[in-house]
């Protein structure tokens, strides 16, 4: 039979911690990148591209990640695409982490006058221009602080990889606890890792917060 | 390639799994927000003990994911002696979610009511409960209704993980007809329908209770 | 509609960068093309597959699967499983085999397709001592634990009486932690697992109650795949004959094979 010592617990605890840092950051890449790219869009005041934008907000705000998982993970592959857990991972995460920056972002460029954007234009700016110059360093300082936040929001998503089989924190942690029968222990653990990687974050974006509105 | 129609003989079990989230939802909705409201009045108005105590379990919370807060009631907890069956588990698993949460949002909405408000309010003759209810928490809530019951679907989209600790609700009538008739991709893409359709109801239902509860506002 | 999901679904994917290829007909040629043979194990199935301290699967599975792997003379991808989803990973074609204590029913004949056994396993109720069950009509108003999926389930659905409260979870994990937490006090499993739980947590030690059915294990594969299907036939026979299946049978069931076994 298999000892488990506290060491061997916390040693494949952390090392399973790398990946969920890993995923954390492919997803939060990948979904600010998509994000981006519907924010521009929902500018152009296009207004069937802003109805399709919005529905792609529904479908993935409106939806558990746990199903788009599933759906990614094995309905993909149902219609003849192959695709791995970590790949389904990624994916889903990414429409997840798109769907609610894209809100978020859009929060932050509505609160800057609309006023500017039309004076820009008057005084002979084209749109890129006047995203360039006028809306993004404004939005940047203001999306930060919630930005930051919903960070928080795709560390804990990924927890959730566990399900389909990607092995992170949560997933070893279940996978210790059936070896090691302390499901106590491991998961006071499980959390307390978690605490350490998402609080620090949570921590930053309340701060940034609180300077950005001195100093408003 | 597609068998919606091999879906057909479960929707019972469908229709029983989403009757449990819809259940759960609501039940969770008003205990939520009952938490979260008392913890917030703690936090705006207790003494420094009490506000520390609210702020570390509001931390905790939004700092954990909610699959392992659920694990850990469910399987940590007996070990201390504490049993629960899968749906008190998941209950107070998703209402402490949810307090944690609507406590800071509707801190927010307590923190926008000015001082000099409660100042007119005791002038104006009236009493403490009268105060709270009409000046402090009627304009705080209709502040933070959008936020905070944008949060209540999220916990009930959270909530299909309840499904890992083998409560019937609508993800695990889905994950039950798979491996039953291994239609993975139908019985998902027709459940994640089933969510979508349910947040949208929800924030109808939200939206409409919203215009009954602050309807004072257009009457002035 | 199914073009439109389709067309959505591949859109998803080249915006996430992931290359999409289709699976080709013959899974014996492209395990021989590839040089890899990709087999499913189970991780929280002692003693068929579970994992040491360096979090990698060991047991009658794992060593069923690098036999396989050798004989092929191929290299070998272990990719561990639950027993919810080694089905679908099959069907969708995420592995070539699955050796995962895999159980034979019509339902799942429908679906994939089975080699000859390789290793023999009883399922039964166990539960504490203090759980007075010694039929299955006894479990009528109890709580039983099952892991979805697994032909314990299917059986307790078909035979045990309306008013038993089965309580399904995603994997084996899940259920051997919810009767060791004492969520449950009886569960449905094999026989090997049950006595590895004993000697594991002997304070929580299951008895056996009463055995649901004689079910041996079998690898499974994708449907149609005659090619495949003919050589793994060949490569369990050999170790048979071999004496091979025995010794992994000596090793982790500490017994040998039954008499008459696979013939």
């Amino acid at each position: 039979m298999i000892e488990f010592t506290n060491y061997d617990i916390l040693r494949n605890l952390l090392f399973a911690t790398q990946w969920t840092i890993v995923l954390s950051f492919a997803a939060f890449i990948g979904g600010s990148s998509v994000a981006l790219a519907l924010t521009a869009l929902r500018l152009t005041r296009n207004a069937t591209v802003q109805k399709v934008v919005r529905i792609y907000v529904e479908l993935f705000q409106g939806t558990p990640l746990l199903m788009q998982m599933f759906l990614c993970f094995f309905g993909l592959s149902m219609l003849g695409y192959e695709i791995s857990a970590w790949g389904a991972a990624i994916l889903s995460l990414t429409l997840f982490t798109s769907a609610f920056l894209v809100e978020i972002w859009r929060g932050c460029i509505d609160t800057l006058p609309k006023g500017q954007r039309e004076a820009s234009r008057c005084l002979g700016l084209s749109f890129l221009q006047t995203l360039r110059y006028i809306i993004l360093p404004q939005a940047i300082r203001v999306a930060t602080p919630p930005t930051v936040g919903f960070s928080v929001q795709v560390i804990k998503g990924t927890a959730l990889a566990s399900v389909i089989g990607f092995v992170e924190l949560t997933k070893v942690g279940t996978m210790l606890n059936n070896a090691t029968f302390e499901p106590f222990k491991v998961f006071t653990l499980v959390a307390l890792i978690y605490f350490l990687l998402c609080y620090p974050l949570s921590w930053y974006s309340k701060t940034l917060e609180k300077k950005f509105n001195v100093s408003r | 390639m597609l068998y919606f129609s091999d879906l057909l003989q479960y929707s019972d079990v469908f229709f029983s799994g989403l009757m449990t989230t819809v259940l759960l939802t609501v039940l969770t909705t008003f205990l939520g927000i009952a938490l979260g409201t008392s913890c917030a009045a703690i936090r705006q108005y207790g003494n420094k003990a009490s506000q520390s105590v609210v702020a570390v379990y509001v931390e905790i919370i939004r700092n954990t994911p909610f699959i392992v807060q659920l694990f850990f009631i469910f399987f940590g907890l007996p070990s201390l002696g504490m049993k629960l069956s899968p749906w008190e588990a998941s209950m107070i698993a998703l209402t402490i979610n949810l307090g944690a949460y609507s406590t800071e949002i509707i801190r927010a909405g307590l923190g926008s009511i000015s001082k000099g408000q409660m100042e007119a309010a005791k002038v104006l003759g009236l009493s403490f409960c009268q105060t709270l209810t009409r000046v402090i928490f009627t304009p705080a809530f209709e502040k933070i209704y959008p936020a905070l019951t944008s949060q209540c679907i999220i916990v009930m989209l959270g909530s299909a993980v309840i499904s890992q600790i083998s409560v019937e609700d609508l993800t695990y009538a889905a994950n039950l007809v798979q491996s039953r008739n291994f239609r993975a991709f139908e019985s998902y893409f027709v459940t994640a329908l089933l969510y979508l359709g349910l947040s949208i109801l929800l924030r109808f239902a939200f939206n409409t209770v919203g215009k009954r509860l602050f309807a004072y506002r257009s009457t002035q | 509609m199914k073009r439109f999901i389709k067309l959505v679904s591949k859109a998803m994917i080249i915006i996430a960068g992931f290359s999409v290829f289709n699976a080709t007909a013959d899974v014996l040629q492209d395990i021989q093309g590839r040089k890899l043979i990709r087999i499913a194990v189970p991780q929280d199935f002692p003693p068929f597959g579970s994992i040491g301290t360096d979090l990698k699967p060991q047991g009658i599975d794992v060593d069923m699967a690098n036999y396989i792997a050798d004989e092929m003379g191929v290299k070998i991808e272990i990719v561990p499983v639950t027993s919810a989803n080694r089905i679908p990973y099959l069907q969708t074609k995420k592995v070539d085999l699955v050796i995962s204590s895999l159980g034979k029913n019509p339902e799942r004949e429908k679906a994939i397709d089975f080699s000859t056994p390789y290793a023999p396993f009883f399922l039964g109720v166990f539960g504490s001592k203090d759980v007075e069950v010694t039929k299955i009509e006894d479990l009528a108003g109890k709580i039983v634990g099952v892991t979805r999926g697994s032909v314990e389930d299917l059986e307790l659905e078909k035979h045990a009486p309306k008013s038993v409260n089965v309580r399904r979870f995603e994997d084996n994990n899940t259920t051997l932690t919810a009767y060791l937490s004492g969520q449950v006090n009886l569960i449905a499993t094999g026989n090997l697992v049950a006595t590895e739980i004993a000697k594991r947590q002997p304070q929580r030690a299951p008895e056996s109650k009463f055995m649901l059915k004689d079910s041996p294990c079998y690898i499974g594969m994708a449907e149609g795949e005659v090619a495949l299907q003919a050589k793994v036939n060949e490569l369990i026979n050999k170790a048979l004959a071999s004496g091979k299946l025995n010794n992994i049978s000596m090793e982790w069931l500490k017994a040998p094979l039954p008499k008459g076994f696979g013939v």
